[in-house]
């Protein structure tokens, strides 16, 4: 850290030498594992000790970037010269602005540091047990796609000229599995995951479980007669779902007309069941901070609420052009990338009835356990989708038999708004820079194509 | 890009252990990206990735270390602690590393780096114009560019150094129509592994009208029928088809492992007669292509399928251990931070007898996807879907009426059966390919092909 203070401030100094009025670095460090395991060996071994830095400042009254891997004082010119460079060719008219920070920060804690403790030799164990454990479950079970544990740490620092210092630093472990059932010519695959900075949390006998039944029970999948079906978007589903529309809910495509909520502030946008929150304080959530990317304390919030959407998501760019507050999404994926919108923690508030209770209610339709093709069959600005999709068909409130090869199509808000029923089983995706979450829903229907 | 000394005595140090194999990989790489939206730059990013890559092999296991220190201590330290995961010892001598020159293949006439970024927003600012202006209906139109200078060098235990370039220049632009609230949009990206010479030499006005009019004519058309149904794909980004419903399947990744259907049918039929299948890494100048791949092998043309037989796959060093096949140039990474693995570069099926307005004429009743958008498959079943960006509806041998929000689905297998023809208009587009080695960038292509029976999901 001694290293990084010098080289702070000789970037400072450089700055202000030649005319750059407000000056923010962005600096993260971290460091990665990744054990894959085949065939009870060590199949894949990955290990990272990584940095990159980032500035952000204002020339001429525009804000440049530039950013580098190469941190040490041989790239402040080239640091320098880019920002410049950058901000010299900038043209929007809505002014980004970098912020002093405020006095007091709650307190978020998403570092673990038993987690830095874990022996190696404990993950490579509990990695190749979990192969184990998915091989002896059941005999339809030929391959294993992908088996794998991980973990990381990271710190991340954002400092500027007009006094802001912070830094927040955190840990995670993730793992999962890929399995292959083979029954003669059917070929069907299971996946599992975990996801937590706790290692004492990890059961690969779960995780085993969980995968191998999954595609078991998909064997002798077919497909079914194109038409109109009743729905039930199982919680992985929708969550993947939600995750794939988390664009829409930014103030920046709003104002940019590239998002369908454009215009539709205090508007009923979903059934009375819906809410939708954005929790920066969640525990166990892994995109909790107190501070977003620019420094602007976050908070708590429901952006819909009882179907009404109550706001967008801003940073100080966007909420300055609509005469608001910051809400404190501001993200930066990584040092990378310049200063966006982001949901923190962001689920749809589970209702109190099982999926069980989902299932005997809906009576006839189709369960959806897993959406394919997200980032080409969904359409962000119109709210179309058309995805492949695999589950469960359901009759008499039971599952009878298993449904691949079928696409389901709709437009997101006339989604949002046919939602009957929500479940009591919250469950979240894989975290990137939003961790974003979402129990069952029942809908009233959906276009089903298949035979 | 690093002394010849330091690599000698971090590969010695990665093989401390008993690994039969160390590789090191060095990049430097500077690019920038610019945003536009409504014809004003919005974000501009420009920056510099840099870092070194270790791997070690023992037979078939394999570990992977990176960092973004250069100097000898940090890296003999990362090579020791990676070799840790192997257990052994040291049997294996290195050879000393020779310099293997490798000749250019892919010339860059204007290096990126020395065009000013005004010059490269005139240029963005073109195709914005002519998306915005193309109709009233076009209610908002980004443009993305992008260039980078990718240098490289890869050194290992075998005793090869060798050092490459990559220079990728690319723009994207992407209109959208609205039409009573509601929104459609259309794009076009194209790309190359070229200069700043790709973009002088561009059709910009071309492209920007195409973006703009793929976005109105979905906004004014109605819902695709769904159903199983014949489907014909038109060429250049059609050909995402066979790189998801296949392609992925004849990576090593997956067939080393047992994990895709074409495992083990070599010189079996998996096709129609009608189709041939090839990766060209060497094309010049191509999105996909380079002059060596990412584990210091020359890149070559790899014939997949042969007729409609398996001929090959595409292989690198490790899974070729597995398989006891020779490596085919097909090893690639994102960057520094991944290790590599076999992955498609250019992938196309090859230009047939068929023409085009024979193929449309042939088709009592279909599909006719002029533009695909991306897809993906899971190659373990083989399942794949992707979506069709611009669509339309054929009748009695005429294009009736276009249809948007279509999706195929299918078994990749089972399509590559079902072509029953093939253009002989074979073209190009540009993708950018997703796998564990990261993003790369990868060019599909065909001629106009006709499957006989997809399942297209629609609304109607």
């Amino acid at each position: 850290m001694r290293d990084f203070n010098e080289l702070k401030t000789k970037i400072y100094n450089k700055a202000k030498e030649i005319g750059i009025k407000d000056l923010e670095i962005y600096y993260s460090q971290g460091r990665d594992l990744n054990i894959k395991v085949f065939e009870k060996e060590i199949d894949g071994y990955k290990l990272a000790e990584s940095e990159g830095l980032a500035l952000r400042g204002k020339y001429k009254d525009e804000m440049g970037y530039s950013y580098t891997e190469k941190v040490d004082e041989t790239s402040i010119d080239f640091l320098i010269e880019n920002l410049i460079e950058n901000a010299k060719n900038i043209e929007r008219e809505d002014k980004e602005e970098i912020f002093e920070g405020v006095k007091e920060y709650k307190e978020v804690n998403n570092f673990n540091s038993s987690l830095e403790k874990v022996e190696e030799i404990e993950k490579i164990n509990f990695v190749k047990n979990l192969e184990e454990e998915a091989l002896k479950i059941d005999e339809r079970i030929k391959s294993i796609q992908d088996c794998v544990y991980g973990d990381g740490f990271s710190e991340t620092v954002i400092s500027n000229t007009k006094g802001l210092d912070l830094q927040d630093k955190s840990n995670l472990a993730y793992t999962y599995i890929g399995v292959v059932a083979k029954e003669g010519e059917d070929i069907q695959s299971g996946f599992a995951y975990k996801v937590t900075n706790d290692f004492n949390e990890l059961d690969y006998k779960v995780i085993a479980k969980e995968a191998v039944e999954e595609a078991i029970s998909k064997l002798g999948a077919k497909s079914i007669k194109s038409g109109k079906y009743p729905i039930i978007m199982r919680n992985n589903a929708a969550s993947d779902i939600i995750e794939a529309f988390a664009s829409i809910f930014s103030a920046e495509r709003v104002q940019k007309n590239l998002s369908l909520l454009k215009g539709k502030l205090n508007e009923k946008v979903g059934s009375e069941k819906i809410t939708l929150v954005d929790d920066p304080y969640m525990k166990k959530g892994y995109a909790s901070s107190a501070f977003d990317s620019e420094g602007v304390p976050t908070f708590k919030k429901n952006i819909i609420e009882n179907g009404v959407l109550n706001t967008y998501l801003h940073n100080l760019k966007t909420a300055l052009k609509d005469g608001i507050d910051s809400t404190g999404n501001a993200s930066r994926s990584s040092y990378k990338s310049s200063i966006g919108i982001s949901p923190t923690n962001m689920y749809i508030k589970p209702g109190d009835k099982s999926l069980k209770e989902l299932m005997v209610e809906m009576e006839e339709g189709i369960m959806i356990t897993d959406v394919q093709g997200l980032h080409a069959g969904l359409n962000p600005i119109s709210g179309d989708f058309s995805l492949s999709a695999q589950g469960y068909k359901i009759e008499k409130g039971k599952i009878m038999f298993p449904v691949n090869q079928i696409t389901i199509s709709g437009n997101f808000l006339d989604m949002m708004k046919d939602i009957i029923e929500i479940g009591d089983d919250l469950k979240f995706g894989l975290p990137s820079s939003a961790y974003i979450g979402s129990p069952s829903i029942r809908i009233k229907s959906l276009d089903v194509a298949g035979e | 890009m690093i002394n010849k000394k330091i690599i000698e005595n971090v590969i010695e140090a990665a093989l401390s252990t008993g690994g039969d194999f160390a590789e090191i990989f060095i990049e430097d790489k500077k690019g920038i990206g610019i945003n536009m939206i409504s014809g004003k730059t919005e974000n501009i990013m420009s920056g510099r990735d840099y870092g070194i890559g270790i791997r070690i092999f023992k037979d078939f296991n394999s570990v992977y270390a990176y960092t973004n220190k250069s100097d000898e201590s940090t890296l003999i330290q990362t090579a020791k602690k990676a070799s840790k995961a192997l257990l052994g010892e040291n049997i294996i001598s290195r050879s000393l590393i020779n310099n293997m020159k490798i000749e250019q293949n892919h010339k860059i006439e204007i290096k990126p780096s020395e065009i000013p970024t005004k010059k490269k927003i005139e240029a963005m600012r073109r195709a914005y114009e002519s998306a915005k202006g193309f109709d009233d209906i076009i209610s908002q139109v980004t443009v993305n560019y992008q260039d980078y200078n990718q240098k490289i060098a890869v050194a290992n235990s075998e005793g090869i150094y060798v050092e490459d370039e990559r220079t990728r220049t690319r723009l994207a632009i992407g209109a959208v129509a609205t039409r009573d609230g509601e929104m459609q949009s259309g794009s076009s990206s194209p790309g190359a592994q070229q200069g700043f010479e790709f973009i002088e030499n561009l059709d910009l006005e071309w492209h920007g009208k195409e973006a703009a009019r793929i976005a109105k004519t979905m906004v004014e058309a109605d819902y695709s029928p769904s159903g199983k149904m014949p489907v014909i794909i038109h060429n250049g980004f059609g050909g995402v088809i066979f790189h998801e419903a296949c392609g992925h399947g004849l990576e090593a990744t997956s067939v080393a492992k047992n994990n895709s259907v074409f495992a083990e049918k070599i010189g079996e039929k998996v096709a129609s007669d009608i189709v041939t299948a090839v990766d060209d890494g060497t094309i010049p100048n191509e999105w996909g292509s380079s002059n060596i791949d990412d584990e210091g092998n020359p890149t070559q043309k790899n014939i997949l399928i042969e007729n409609g037989v398996l001929k090959g796959y595409m292989i690198d060093k490790l899974n070729g251990r597995r398989m006891n096949m020779k490596a085919t140039g097909s090893s690639r990474r994102q960057s520094y931070k991944y290790p590599p693995t076999s992955r498609m570069t250019n992938t196309f099926i090859a230009s047939g007898k068929s023409n085009f307005d024979e193929i449309i004429s042939s088709t009592e009743k279909g599909l006719f996807a002029k533009y695909m958008g991306g897809g993906s498959v899971n190659p373990a079943t083989g399942e794949f879907n992707f979506a069709v960006m611009e669509g339309y509806l054929v009748e009695n041998g005429k294009i009736i009426k276009p249809v948007r929000g279509a999706t195929l689905i299918g078994k990749g297998i089972n399509i590559l059966k079902k072509i029953d023809m093939v253009g002989d208009n074979l073209s190009f587009g540009q993708g950018m390919c997703g796998s564990s080695s990261g993003s790369v960038p990868a060019n599909v292509g065909q001629p106009t092909i006709r499957v006989s029976e997809i399942t297209v999901g629609g609304r109607e």
